[in-house]
């Protein structure tokens, strides 16, 4: 399907807590509401039109002024299409179902970023660090201005 | 050949009766300098430059180096890469695990100091030498096998500086060499 067909599809569908995206890249970029992320991500992955089997990416962004975002990026190995959804997190307290009963995949990835970012993952199977040691207790290090026991920022020039 | 000449005008030149000791540090020093095994171990891209230095081309075994694959074996770490702080704990069990009288030679920028991971970077050590002692530092990103092999040669020169009365007291060692 065509960048267009999926947001037409998935707008039909999910109506106001959907919201396509205007870019000039090749794949569709959807934000959706926390409340439905879940809903949309199952959708995705069963509904045969779409087919969403492969979960590549999932990642978290710090916007340091307002919110958290949460950005998965999967593609179809039948269909041939890909597709960016992003969820807007609390800035105070990120916190998001898992997806991991979904994709496998993001079992890791979702460690990943809550150990990073400090995303909790309610109802996560394995809420271990998954790089970080297991005794690291500095805090989240890809939040904006985060800084550790012997972190140097670049000086300014 | 260039050893058994060297024997005797080196024990020539000691005066008095300090032969018999003199010549055992003599002895000691030239067969552990002679017969360096570096531990089987790399961290980063520094360690496909080690084994290129290890591998035929340029020929670690012509110091009579050659890597072990355990450290209870090796006399000489080669610490070839980045270390995380995750790594480095290991890093430092490794060295521990290593028999007395044990060198590690920092390869690398990264292991010098953290190299390029120095400024933004939450999760590399400044210098593997704040875990573990360091007998000579060879910066580069990586240094080429000839660093590596200079480096190799500053420590031996620098074992042939050391005494039995080094190990037996708590003397510091030797100063760091820096290639």
């Amino acid at each position: 399907m065509t960048k267009e067909e999926i947001a037409i599809k998935l707008k039909d569908k999910f109506g106001s807590e959907l919201e396509i995206l205007e870019t000039n890249q090749p794949e569709a970029y959807v934000y959706i509401s926390p409340a439905r992320y879940h809903e949309l991500c199952q959708f995705l992955k069963e509904a045969p039109e779409f087919d969403f089997d492969y979960l590549f990416q999932l990642g978290g962004v710090h916007y340091p002024e307002d919110r958290f975002e949460l950005v998965l990026c999967f593609s179809s190995h039948e269909r041939r299409h890909n597709m960016i959804l992003k969820v807007k997190l609390d800035k105070d307290n990120p916190q998001i179902v898992t997806t991991s009963d979904i994709w496998m995949a993001a079992n890791w990835y979702e460690r990943e970023a809550a150990e990073l970012f400090g995303i909790k993952f309610v109802g996560h199977p394995d809420p271990r660090h998954l790089l970080l040691d297991d005794d690291w207790d500095s805090g989240y290090p890809l939040r904006k201005g985060w800084t550790g026991p012997d972190f140097i920022s670049m000086p300014e020039k | 050949m260039g050893v058994i000449e060297k024997v005797p005008a080196y024990i020539e030149r000691i005066p008095g009766g300090g032969i018999v000791t003199t010549s055992m540090d003599w002895v000691l020093n030239e067969s552990r300098a002679s017969s360096m095994w570096y531990m089987l171990f790399g961290l980063a891209c520094c360690a496909i430059e080690m084994m290129a230095t290890g591998a035929s081309r340029y020929d670690f075994d012509r110091f009579g180096m050659i890597f072990r694959a355990s450290p209870r074996q090796s006399d000489l770490m080669f610490v070839a890469g980045t270390v995380t702080h995750k790594m480095a704990k290991r890093v430092k069990v490794l060295h521990e695990q290593m028999a007395e009288p044990r060198y590690v030679i920092a390869m690398g920028g990264c292991a010098c100091n953290g190299g390029p991971f120095y400024y933004d970077c939450y999760s590399v050590l400044k210098g593997i030498d704040k875990v573990i002692p360091v007998d000579v530092y060879i910066p580069g990103c990586p240094p080429r096998p000839e660093s590596l092999m200079q480096g190799c040669i500053k420590l031996q020169e620098k074992i042939k500086r050391e005494k039995l009365s080094d190990w037996a007291s708590d003397r510091p060692m030797p100063d760091r060499t820096i290639v």
